[in-house]
């Protein structure tokens, strides 16, 4: 099955068939005849898997767009796809993809988890790594504060962030008590503390009634939203995100929890839109779809061309990751082609990690930028739920733009620090 | 007073999906004395079987007030497994308990990679079955029917089991041998038989729980270490073997579980190992267990 699936993506590197009227064209000078090798890693089971899945999607639906332009500054993209599992074997296989296969750069990854492991050794190995995601850090600490090979996303806790800011916007005044079921790890707990923090700084009196902290993958909900319920909290604030959402949101529409005006906010509902039904999922919720919110009306061409393609493909409709793999291959090809450019000759690693930083690209969502401490800047969309579209599950009725250099702590800063003293704009 | 009916209704519904796989495991143990680790992966084996089934039904317009008898069903036929596994046992019926254990976690394994080759790796869910089902509202206490129906099905296989076991022949011949496996093979009692009938029973307590559940929750790859874990402190709770121990331990698990959740959440797993331990130190063989002489 593996070797099919390689087969078949190795095989995207060789369908560009529009060189000849490519733009790049002024490149093959300079090219060498070999494909550009880039590695992906990402999950393909478990509470990640669909994650994964639609990220890789992401990536192959750029690397379709690349190679039909006629390839990284000439050269095509062939593509190494690897599992992400738990740190120790996903380290394996990212030495694997830079020892063996002599990738030029490896993308993907989901997991904080295996991504704070595998960093630290990508920085040892000197290996180009750019991140898709799994970006909470160790209590919203840096674990790597100058990395010079590894590129991430933007912090986890931007959607949280986002949200908090959106929460006071829209019903500042109107709720008193506030209620958590967030997963119980650095991520729930991160995103639960920040929401505090933001309404501390403007000043929303409030009182935490409950506060929940289900395993992930926990699939009976039904005591944990009886606990919610008895508490009778004004709002909800979750950032699960996972299959967990869904059976949440069922467990707590039938336990009447969202009656009775109670207000929700779920900063990264995004992952599971399409599993959320109309049903049992009420308008008037803040709902995340962070960097790509698929039903954008004012959306980019290539975003509707992504969505398009999506739909008639996979007969689903993407999320997130899609975009933040779609983001990365792009900033890698960027920096490959500055890079080039600059020096009128084929790069090296280092002077394509060098034109990296700063680049700015076109993602799926919206405009992005890599900042020059490796950390991206990204897009992000939010707002209140409606009925009012053609699916079985909510979309957006107001959409909320935000760049992320507005909800994502500066360069070098504390995220602490950064929430207590920063000029943050609702 | 509503908060706590929440509360135990939120208990109550863990407990009759522990009770299920519980039942499996103590049958199986009580007569064969074999402890069947692979009790989650039927569990699993059935939320997947379900889900497929309820499609199907879906496609041949089988309207949604049938869903839950369609699940029990498929639950019951996926419980014909149940023979063909217990022929693997045969190699391990009088070895050490530690073969029986590597024999029936081998087993969680590969029933891993079954589900992974049928179903895809990925989480399963039954979209809005269960909330078609519609809420008992008494009040403002508000309780999704289908739970209910869940609880029900539950507590009428309990009574089912214990007439079946107690009013039967069958069942009197089961409990004879599983007092005296020698004394019922003397007697002309066909052991091979009675083994793969109640091996069979155990697997369909664990698929029907986890077809019944399904509507409410997700299938997941993850899901039969995770209710095996909770299936043992049932077990260790109501004493090994003992059916009302089953049904008591799953009642202890899934209140004492719904008060934590409840009253700090972080002390969830610490609140049930402590009722573990009190009842090791207390009463090693369980509340309803034989102790060993």
């Amino acid at each position: 099955m593996n070797s099919h699936r390689r087969k078949l993506l190795q095989a995207i590197g060789g369908t560009g068939v529009v060189a000849a009227a490519s733009p790049y064209l002024s490149f093959p000078a300079f090219a060498q005849n070999t494909p550009i090798r880039v590695g992906v890693i990402a999950p393909k089971a478990g509470i990640a898997g669909t994650i994964g899945e639609c990220g890789l999607r992401g990536t192959m639906f750029a690397v379709e767009r690349i190679n039909a332009t006629g390839g990284i500054a000439g050269r095509k993209v062939e593509l190494i796809v690897e599992e992400e599992t738990n740190p120790k074997d996903s380290i394996e296989r990212l030495r694997k993809l830079v020892l063996q296969d002599k990738v030029d750069c490896v993308q993907g990854i989901v997991s904080s988890g295996v991504s704070l492991a595998m960093g630290a050794v990508a920085e040892e190995m000197k290996a180009l790594l750019i991140f898709w995601d799994g970006t909470t850090q160790d209590g919203v600490k840096e674990t790597m504060a100058s990395p010079r090979y590894v590129f991430r996303s933007t912090d986890n806790e931007c959607e949280a962030v986002m949200a908090s800011l959106l929460a006071i916007k829209y019903w500042k005044g109107k709720f008193k008590t506030i209620a958590g079921i967030n997963p119980d790890y650095s991520y729930g707990r991160n995103n639960f503390a920040a929401f505090q923090a933001l309404l501390k700084k403007f000043g929303v009196e409030h009182k935490v009634v409950a506060d929940q902290w289900p395993k992930v993958g926990t699939t009976d909900l039904n005591s944990h939203v009886a606990a919610l319920k008895a508490a009778k909290p004004d709002l909800v604030f979750s950032s699960l995100l996972f299959a967990d959402l869904p059976i949440f949101m069922r467990t707590a529409h039938g336990a009447g929890l969202m009656d009775g005006g109670t207000k929700f906010v779920f900063p990264a509902a995004g992952f599971q839109h399409t599993a959320l039904k109309k049903s049992f999922t009420p308008e008037g919720m803040i709902f995340g779809h962070n960097t790509l919110y698929f039903d954008h009306k004012d959306a980019s061409p290539l975003q509707k061309d992504f969505v398009k393609m999506y739909v008639d493909k996979y007969k689903d409709y993407p999320h997130w990751e899609a975009d933040r793999a779609y983001f990365a291959m792009q900033v890698f090809k960027a920096g490959v082609e500055a890079a080039q450019k600059a020096k009128n000759a084929w790069p090296g690693k280092e002077d394509i990690i060098s034109a990296m930083e700063g680049v700015k690209v076109q993602s799926l969502g919206g405009p992005g930028h890599m900042r020059k401490d490796h950390i991206a800047e990204q897009t992000f969309y939010q707002g209140l739920t409606t009925h009012k579209n053609g699916y079985d599950f909510p979309t957006l009725g107001t959409v909320d733009t935000m760049y992320s250099d507005r909800i994502q702590k500066p360069p070098g800063g504390d995220f602490w620090k950064w929430i207590e003293t920063a000029q943050i704009k609702l | 007073m509503t908060s706590f009916f929440d509360i135990v209704l939120g208990g109550v519904f863990h407990a009759a999906v522990l009770f299920l796989v519980a039942a499996g495991l103590q049958l199986v143990f009580g007569v064969q004395k074999i402890v069947n680790l692979a009790c989650g992966s039927f569990y699993a084996l059935g939320a997947y079987f379900g889900i497929s089934a309820v499609n199907w039904a879906i496609a041949a317009g089988v309207p949604p007030a049938l869903f839950l008898p369609v699940l029990v069903l498929s639950g019951i036929l996926l419980g014909a497994i149940g023979p063909f596994i217990e022929a693997l046992l045969l190699t391990v019926y009088k070895r050490d308990e530690a073969f029986q254990l590597l024999l029936t976690f081998a087993l969680v394994l590969m029933f891993q990679d079954v589900l992974r080759y049928f179903w895809g790796a990925n989480p399963q869910q039954l979209g809005d079955i269960a909330t078609q089902y519609g809420k008992i509202v008494v009040g403002t206490l508000q309780v999704p029917t289908y739970n209910v129906l869940v609880i029900l099905a539950s507590i009428a296989i309990a009574l089912g089991i214990g007439a079946f076991l107690q009013k039967t022949n069958f069942g009197r011949i089961l409990r004879a041998t599983a007092e005296n496996r020698e004394m019922a093979l003397a007697l002309g009692v066909n052991v091979r038989v009675m083994y793969a009938s109640v091996f069979t029973l155990g697997t369909m307590l664990g698929t029907v729980g986890g077809a019944l559940v399904v509507p409410t929750a997700a299938a997941s790859l993850d899901m039969p270490v995770e209710l095996v874990v909770e299936a043992f402190a049932v077990v260790v709770i109501g004493g090994l073997g003992s059916m009302r121990g089953a049904l008591v331990g799953a009642l202890i698990v899934g209140l004492m579980r719904a008060a934590a959740i409840s009253w700090y959440a972080e002390l969830e797993m610490l609140a049930i190992y402590l009722v573990v331990i009190v009842v090791l130190v207390f009463r090693p063989a369980g509340l309803f267990g034989k102790a060993v002489e």
